[in-house]
């Protein structure tokens, strides 16, 4: 009964004109699931996952003679997933030769 | 993502009209700025950016995130890095002092006063038990509320291209403002974008007391 009387005394342009509105203001300033679920991020979701990912995404281990790379490898799968899986992720590079470890190279933490 | 006041400010870096910015560099019915076939911003220059002086929020913000909840209370989280972006990111300091350090605050408190009015528009809708029609904005509500539109924004355009509310367009607002009330508006965009606010804020005025109490 309420909402019927109250429908007589706006009009349907302005109406149309606050839907309008306020959808357009909704995108504008990122209000993008409206004021149901809580506004969202202006762009994009900020996941840390994502930034470990791309931290590590192209990573490589270089060779140098000097000034001079003599080789690039990527990372394996494997390390790289580790590293891309957990900030506080750790991996050592250990130098071997026939089995017998030679070496202990040092340590990689994902976070740097 | 692009605000009305953020829309008056490149304009003015460009030297145009909101009414022509809005036709010639947003999309998605004015809320959101044009890009490239291949993705980058349309004033994404090899250098910088052509409306750097008064880029939007979301810009200047980077490489922090904002969101708000219903109440409009703010959380600010870190972006993922990306790559291709030459910005220094860490992760000393405050969100408070890297706000101050990139001249935000004055951008934030605009943005803030939109918030509050898009909060007040959204309890003036669930009173009048339309809310569906904004949840669904690939319906007829959008293009229907564009020709609501009472003032010039959109004109000549197509219906999809057209913004989705006269208001996004400042210009066109305070003109019409203007010739209804009899009075000068201000031209600096500051003062333009107070009035901007106030002639919203009457009009919300206007329709809670149509309304009745709540």
């Amino acid at each position: 009964m309420g909402k019927q009387e109250n429908r007589k005394t706006v009009s349907r342009r302005d109406v149309l004109k606050l839907a309008g509105t306020a959808a357009a203001f909704c995108t504008s300033f990122g209000f993008l699931h409206g004021s149901q679920t809580g506004g969202a991020v202006q762009g994009k979701h900020i996941q840390e996952g994502k930034h470990l990912q791309a931290r590590w995404q192209q990573a490589e281990i270089k060779w140098y003679k000097g000034s001079e790379l003599l080789s690039s490898t990527p990372f394996p799968s494997k390390v790289l997933k580790h590293l891309q899986s957990d900030e506080a992720a750790t991996v050592e590079i250990k130098l071997f030769r026939t089995g017998k470890l030679l070496k202990n190279l040092g340590k990689i933490k994902s976070k740097f | 993502m692009a605000g009305p006041h953020e829309i008056l400010g490149m304009s003015r870096v460009l030297g145009i009209g909101t009414t022509e910015f809005l036709a010639l560099y947003t999309d998605n019915q004015g809320t959101t700025l044009r890009s490239e076939a291949d993705g980058p911003c349309v004033f994404l220059t090899s250098s910088g950016c052509r409306v750097h002086a008064r880029r939007p929020l979301v810009c200047r913000l980077y490489p922090l995130g904002r969101s708000t909840d219903e109440r409009g209370e703010e959380r600010f989280a870190l972006f993922p890095a990306q790559p291709e972006c030459e910005a220094e990111v860490g992760r000393d300091g405050t969100v408070a002092a890297f706000l101050e350090s990139q001249g935000i605050t004055p951008c934030l408190g605009w943005s803030r006063r939109y918030g509050e009015i898009y909060r007040r528009m959204i309890g003036l809708l669930e009173r009048l038990d339309i809310q569906g029609k904004i949840d669904a904005p690939a319906a007829d509500a959008p293009a229907e509320a564009a020709q609501a539109g009472s003032g010039t924004a959109g004109s000549g355009q197509e219906p999809d291209r057209a913004p989705l509310s006269s208001w996004q367009d400042i210009d066109a607002s305070l003109a019409e403002y203007r010739s209804t009330k009899g009075i000068a508006v201000p031209t600096e965009i500051d003062g333009a974008i107070a009035f901007h606010l106030r002639a919203i804020e009457e009009w919300l005025d206007d329709l809670e007391s149509r309304l009745g109490p709540a």
